[in-house]
């Protein structure tokens, strides 16, 4: 990789301006087009796929994955992997349950749903980034530990929610109009995606996940920043596991099982590489409600949901496909 | 009989190849004879890489023809094996195992680590006997890089290879290795009939070591199989489209003065204590300079350098704070730890001013900074929006100049700057580097190159086989002779 590509004998002028605002936003806009054609398509059969309903039920779906997939994005741009947020998904679930259950109120159920994703999120940044593990294995074993921990608060049961209240989190209107988990989603998306472009600390991931040695070297806080992304991951998932049980008003110890696998693909299909240093706060969202529109259109379609899992897995290698066959011709 | 040996090995004619709208190769004209070492000359982008991958096969061309005939096996392809600047060893594994991995044809067949071993020594042996006894069963990660270069060349051999490719074999090799490396090239030429496609910008090594010569020049030969001794030195870097200036030698280096703004306190009781603005080149086998520039920059557990100097402390904990203290680090291993290949230039450029102006939200008005800064490195890209692997090496190298222009530094530590870049590139960067010393900061210069060193620097401290420091080199010593004098090392 030298003397090759860029260097045309005519000195090229450089472009000071940025560059239009799609051309860095290309793999977000193919996906928002994929989900657009998806849910055209399977309109033209089931009419009811386009109604307000359907959308709002889409949506709702797919708030908590959304949520969750902007964590781990983080911990994805800085080359590593969050596998224990389905656990502390379903952990923090019982954690809030069996808190009002002993008698706490909404605010301190709540609260100590969060810690339990603070803690576990600090646990995997401390192993990764001061001991030095690798992430697949410190966050297979918080996986374990989380997963098992979830069923052992309730002995397995699963538990109500006693205060009807605690639905508003999930469902209340805090701008009219608006439901909660709607607002969470692009409030989260927003500032992310804001960090991620215009922060410097937002370009440290990238930089970390590009190169941690040539970043460590620019006195760019390489520790520090993987660290940061692995507590925002756990706090998230947390965050997604609360939004989660205000709406069902139910905890259950696998209620997580399915979503750590769909958030790091939806991660991916947002244009992220699992070898860090490429991906977007949009990207990631849009990923999510991919996954969510797929797990509609085949229940709506009337096709043994079984399939769901095979059409995912499709629509992931497409995505992965259209990236790799984009970048040809750079490499 | 002798007609066969007469056909060249490889022959290509007329050789194309864009990349969009880019023209690489506009043209390429190339001849190689069995028992020759033939030079591939050309400026940074000229397209000598693309040429080579090309040649082995690794990219399609668009248009030309290439013909290839083997020697030993008449009507057969030669074997074309390429020992690139980032060596390809597998570090886990052992010299036998590197070189017979190659030799496993057979999926299913049987792992016979005693045939693999015999392979894997006789192979070794015509380069280096004494390296075949002693490192055949040692992992790959524990060896030099001299020894690594002669492992893989082995692992070529082995495999019948009548034509090697080596991009700038030398760039990482102190002047004693580079003297074994050539001894082992000539006897493998002469012995064995194979031909060595030699790329470099070390216009003395291309003198000792080749015959012929091509060079490139915005992807057309326009020197094409000439010998190299009908050549002078001038009209081959004429033909690469490039001047040769020198600027005077600094005249810096008469008016030094005395003050001790940082001072360098090292084993053995040596010390050196520098001016504000003054060049410092290290010389010497890569343990002693390496010791030296990781305390000052932070990357030492056990530094073995301590520093005072007003407002440090006396080492760094870190890279981070080295950085916070003012002391620039362009690190040798570009790929490794130098570009972040897939970041845009512009997070490349800005990422340690960033961090240093205490800056945290990023402003337009970087672009136009950045514009502005790649633009006095003539850097060549379309975009600042570009990613760095898009760029060639002499660019990148460029680039990472372009992290530290500017800023107030007090110590710039550099290493082996301008490895892989020709020698207009070469010209600039010593350009910047005279500038940013005149603006006070102390600019710490490692090199194997000593005519480099001697050209650039205002002192040279040396250090001897063992990295022990031998001092500074006085005025009526500096010389390559001085040097090799001093650092015990071939000049």
């Amino acid at each position: 990789m030298s003397d090759t590509t860029r260097d045309s004998p005519a000195e090229s002028a450089l472009q000071a301006r940025p560059p239009a605002i799609w051309t860095g936003y290309r793999t977000e806009i193919a996906i928002l087009l994929a989900i657009i054609v998806l849910m055209l398509s399977v309109g033209a059969f089931v009419p009811q796929a386009l109604s307000g309903g359907n959308f709002r039920n889409i949506l709702q779906a797919a708030a908590p994955l959304i949520i969750m997939s902007l964590g781990v994005l983080l911990v994805v741009l800085t080359g590593g992997i969050d596998l224990s947020v389905g656990s502390v998904f379903s952990l923090t679930g019982m954690v809030v349950a069996l808190a009002m259950d002993q008698g706490a109120g909404a605010l301190g159920a709540t609260a100590l749903g969060l810690a339990v994703g603070l803690t576990f999120g600090a646990i995997n940044g401390a192993l990764v980034t001061l001991v030095g593990l690798a992430p697949f294995v410190v966050t297979l074993i918080t996986y374990a530990v989380a997963g098992s921990l979830a069923f052992i608060v309730t002995n397995g049961r699963s538990m109500p929610i006693g205060a009807p209240d605690y639905w508003l989190i999930n469902s209340g209107q805090i701008i009219p109009g608006l439901r909660n988990h709607i607002l969470y989603c692009i409030v989260l998306m927003v500032l992310i995606e804001f960090a991620l472009r215009k922060l410097v600390v937002g370009r440290w991931f990238y930089a970390v996940g590009t190169s941690a040695p040539a970043a460590r070297l620019l006195g760019i806080p390489v520790q520090r920043t993987r660290f940061a992304a692995y507590v925002i991951s756990g706090l998230l998932a947390s965050f997604a596991g609360i939004v989660t049980v205000s709406y069902i008003l139910n905890a259950e110890a696998m209620a997580g099982a399915s979503l750590m696998l769909q958030a790091i693909a939806a991660v991916v299909i947002g244009g992220a590489s699992l070898a860090g240093g490429t991906g977007s706060a949009i990207g990631a969202v849009l990923g999510a409600l991919m996954i969510t529109c797929i797990q509609n259109a085949v229940n709506l379609i009337g096709v043994n949901s079984f399939w769901q899992g095979s059409v995912t897995g499709m629509a992931i290698l497409i995505a992965v496909l259209i990236d790799r066959f984009g970048k040809a011709d750079r490499t | 009989m002798r007609d066969a040996r007469a056909t060249p090995l490889l022959a290509a004619r007329d050789v194309q190849k864009s990349y969009g709208a880019t023209h690489v190769l506009r043209g390429v004209d190339f001849t190689l004879r069995a028992g020759e070492i033939h030079a591939l000359l050309g400026g940074n982008g000229a397209g000598k890489s693309t040429l080579i991958r090309i040649l082995t096969g690794k990219i399609p061309r668009d248009a030309g023809e290439i013909t290839t005939a083997s020697h030993r096996r008449p009507g057969t392809d030669p074997v074309i094996a390429v020992v690139h600047q980032e060596l390809a060893l597998l570090p886990n594994l052992t010299v036998a195992e590197n070189i017979g991995i190659v030799h496993g044809r057979r999926v299913f067949g049987l792992h016979s680590p005693a045939r693999q071993a015999q392979i894997a020594f006789d192979a070794l042996r015509v380069l280096d006997a004494d390296l075949a006894t002693r490192a055949l069963h040692l992992p790959a990660s524990g060896l030099s890089l001299h020894e690594a270069q002669i492992v893989e060349i082995a692992r070529a051999l082995s495999i019948g290879a009548e034509v090697l490719l080596l991009d700038e074999p030398t760039a990482n090799l102190t002047a004693q290795e580079t003297a074994l490396f050539f001894g082992v090239l000539r006897k493998l030429v002469a012995d064995q009939g194979i031909a060595i496609v030699f790329v470099s910008h070390r216009m003395k090594e291309i003198r000792q070591l080749c015959d012929r010569c091509t060079i490139l020049r915005d992807g057309r030969s326009v020197v094409e199989d000439r010998s190299l001794s009908d050549l002078s030195d001038a009209e081959i870097v004429a033909q690469m489209g490039q001047s040769d200036r020198r600027e005077p030698v600094a005249a810096t280096r008469a008016q030094m003065s005395d003050q001790r703004d940082v001072v360098l306190a090292g084993p053995d009781g040596a010390e050196i204590a520098l001016a504000a603005g003054t060049i410092l080149g290290l010389a010497g086998a890569p343990t002693g300079p390496m010791a030296l520039i990781t305390a000052l920059t932070g990357g030492a557990r056990h530094p073995q350098w301590r520093i005072t100097a007003e407002g440090m402390p006396s080492s760094f904990s870190s890279p981070g704070t080295a950085v916070k203290h003012g002391i620039g680090y362009i690190s040798g291993d570009r790929a490794g730890k130098g570009v972040l290949a897939d970041l845009p230039i512009l997070d490349n450029v800005m990422a340690a001013r960033r961090i240093r102006q205490g800056r945290h939200v990023i402003h337009a008005k970087e672009l136009v900074d950045c514009a502005a800064l790649v633009g006095s490195l003539k850097l060549k890209a379309a975009s600042l929006h570009d990613l760095p692997r898009t760029l060639s090496g002499g660019n990148q190298q460029k680039l990472l100049v372009a992290r530290w222009l500017g800023l107030p530094l007090r110590v710039l530590v550099l290493e082996e700057p301008t490895r892989g870049v020709d020698i207009g590139t070469k010209r600039d960067i010593y350009g910047l580097i005279r500038q940013m010393a005149a603006t006070g900061a102390i600019v710490i210069w490692w090199s194997t190159e000593n005519a480099e060193l001697l050209e650039l620097c205002d002192r040279i401290f040396a250090f001897d086989t063992q990295g022990r420091p031998a001092g500074d080199l006085s005025a009526d010593r500096f010389t390559e002779e001085g040097i090799a004098e001093r650092t015990g090392m071939a000049a």
